[in-house]
């Protein structure tokens, strides 16, 4: 217990009160810490770049979130009945997962591209066109990381959900048919109820990730066209390491702890009540 | 340095590390972004880096954290070198608040490439690339292709990247007689009506004439020239390696005169010396820049790397890379502004400010006049906190 706890001390402890700590400064690394109070706080809460930051996390957590939950059971519910190539279809849905992310969201990048991309080529030969590509179109380029986001990680979920599914006693649905239940009401009434210590863990995992979403923006956008893609982890990088104000970047850090730290415990709550054991 | 150029600089140190025997220069080359993420904590570490070369425009960011030693003592000792000889604007483009940081380690106008053979194709004449603002929209109409009709064209006549990309907007505000701030870079002058009237000039071009695609970064506007999908581009000399690799047959000019002037980027790199070196270490550095800014390795550097020697007075006929010496043409240097020299913050208003809000423009999110005079006061709130 006590190597772990050192680690933890070190490595979690002890920056969270750093960033605690600066989170009332104003920093630049060289300069020593100036102690300003609340001063960040008050900053960031009239700041419209803190605003645009939180309302396009919300927007890629909330679209992203439930599509990838609903994908990754639908997914694991087909590839859960025996058929051809079965073995194949999980890998290939599994693979993007265990790629670096930074990897998937530069072949992506390429493409989507608006004079080389082959998607775009594609897509342009059945008459839709996107003129400027997906990444520089303001009204494409959220889309286009969220699907990127989905694609990567939906994988990852659909196997926890074939492990769920794998656990369900096959006596349950015998029982069910013999009292002539349909494949919807054996869903409804014997897979959902008990795949949901799967559902929590899976959607608590699935909002934290996207709630913290930068790596795919970071090479795909960079934040832009014009902020459009920019999420609060993008925001708080670009103002603590780009325009080194790292007591700002860390009251803003803070404002995305307590985010998470609250949803989790909503849905923590949330499913509690619903935990199955058996 | 992580191009082309890479051996050209590695080969002027190796020469001055054999040159003597009290100094020796350890370079660690990369990527610029990595660069300046690492700068700060580099220079605050024991056992940082020396000498660190950058571009001018991010010197006032780190010279206000107090990161950087000056160098005006470089300038006022005589026994270095007759720093004369070095173009005023590479030196000036390292000075904050009346101090100097820098000592010139290159300098790089833009130039306009031009793609002979589209222009062959289009009728036009290949040795006679636009002079004006004019004579290139008139061109611009026979060098915009769309030849399926879907209302993409399928060739631009120029590739002007919008963000991340060496700053190509701007100079067209300088060349009506506007810019980005002012001289003495204490006011926003982007809002001015001759900055606005060069952005509604360009934006006009791009939105309705197609002349350029939206939403380019410097790497995709290069891409589009070198693959023959953009007859124009405006850069620095770093690209001939890779347009002549590719095939391409370019010519080199001026870039067009605007209504007002014929000025052009010019990108300084500078080296920059840690405040925490001692005294020794800072003679040493000292050293190092008078024999890189020397005739010798000068034509070492400008021959290996195409980019025109940082002093003014090494003879033409020394130089046996050709692209030298047409980017270092006399008429083009004294022609060349420096982007935002000595402006703190250079690096957010290009960033932050300057390019997301032509961006909007460009995506029809507002007129020129209402985005950028609101980009002006951000910009001014930029300058006024230092």
């Amino acid at each position: 217990m006590a190597p772990s706890l050192a680690v933890i001390a070190v490595f979690m402890v002890w920056p969270l009160a750093q960033s605690a700590y600066l989170s009332f400064t104003r920093y630049n690394r060289i300069q020593p810490a100036e102690w300003i109070g609340l001063d960040n706080y008050l900053r960031l809460v009239q700041d419209p770049e803190v605003w645009n930051a939180l309302s396009n996390t919300a927007v890629y957590a909330v679209v992203v979130t439930p599509l990838t939950v609903v994908l990754a059971l639908l997914l694991a519910l087909l590839l859960n009945q025996s058929m051809l190539a079965r073995g194949f279809v999980r890998t290939a849905i599994f693979l993007p997962f265990i790629v670096s992310m930074a990897i998937i969201s530069f072949a992506w990048t390429f493409l989507l591209d608006a004079n080389i991309g082959l998607i775009t080529y594609w897509l342009g030969r059945i008459g839709i066109v996107a003129e400027q590509g997906w990444l520089a179109d303001p009204a494409l380029a959220m889309p286009a990381v969220m699907m990127v986001g989905v694609w990567k990680s939906m994988g990852f979920y659909m196997v926890m959900y074939l492990a769920g599914l794998q656990s369900i006693p096959q006596e349950l649905y015998e029982a069910a048919r013999i009292d002539g239940a349909g494949p919807w009401h054996r869903f409804r009434h014997i897979t959902w109820p008990l795949l949901s210590n799967q559902t929590m863990l899976v959607t608590i995992m699935a909002v934290i990730a996207t709630i913290q979403v930068f790596d795919q923006i970071q090479v795909m956008t960079h934040g832009g066209p014009f902020f459009t893609t920019e999420t609060l982890v993008m925001l708080i990088y670009r103002v603590g390491f780009q325009n080194l104000e790292l007591g700002y970047g860390a009251a803003v850090s803070w404002v995305l702890m307590v985010l998470v730290f609250v949803l989790s415990m909503l849905q923590f709550g949330y499913f509690r009540k619903r935990a199955v054991t058996y | 340095m992580t191009g082309p150029d890479g051996p050209a600089v590695q080969q002027v140190i190796d020469d001055f590390n054999a040159s003597q025997s009290e100094i020796v220069i350890e370079p660690n080359i990369m990527p610029w972004d990595q660069l300046y993420q690492k700068v700060l904590t580099s220079v605050t570490s024991a056992d940082g880096p020396q000498i660190i070369a950058m571009d001018a425009s991010r010197v006032p960011q780190y010279a206000a954290t107090g990161a950087l030693a000056t160098t005006d003592d470089y300038f006022a000792d005589t026994t270095y070198m007759d720093t004369s000889v070095l173009p005023s604007a590479a030196v000036n483009a390292s000075k904050f608040r009346g101090t100097n940081y820098g000592v010139p380690f290159n300098l790089a106008p833009m130039m306009l490439y031009y793609n002979k053979d589209l222009f062959k194709a289009a009728g036009l004449d290949p040795e006679k690339p636009p002079t004006t603002w004019d004579e290139f929209a008139d061109m611009a109409g026979k060098l915009t292709v769309d030849s399926d009709g879907d209302g993409k064209p399928e060739q631009y006549a120029i590739a002007l990247a919008d963000h991340e990309t060496v700053p190509m907007y701007q100079p067209f505000l300088w060349n009506n007689g506007g810019g980005v701030v002012s001289e003495d870079a204490t006011t926003s002058i982007v809002a001015e009506p001759a900055s606005i009237e060069a952005l509604e000039f360009w934006t006009k071009q791009v939105r309705d004439n197609k002349v350029s695609p939206i939403g380019l970064a410097g790497a995709d506007a290069d891409k589009l020239f070198q693959t023959g999908k953009a007859a124009m581009e405006i850069v620095g000399p770093w690209m001939t390696n890779g347009f002549n690799e590719a095939g391409i047959d370019f010519g080199l000019a001026r870039p067009f005169a605007g209504p007002v002037a014929q000025d052009t980027l010019m990108n300084v790199v500078t080296f920059t010396l840690n405040a925490k070196n001692t005294d020794e270490q800072k003679k040493a550095a000292y050293t190092f820049f008078t024999y890189w800014n020397s005739v010798d390795s000068q034509i070492t550097w400008a021959d290996g790397s195409g980019f025109p020697p940082t002093r003014t007075d090494v003879p033409a006929d020394k130089l046996q890379n050709e692209y030298s010496a047409i980017f270092g043409q006399k008429e083009l240097l004294e022609n060349s502004q420096v982007l935002l020299a000595g402006v703190p913050n250079a690096g957010t208003i290009t960033d932050d400010i300057f390019h997301p809000a032509l961006q909007k423009v460009l995506n029809g999110k507002g007129s020129v006049k209402d985005i950028f005079t609101a980009a002006s006061k951000d910009i001014q709130a930029q300058i006024d906190k230092g």
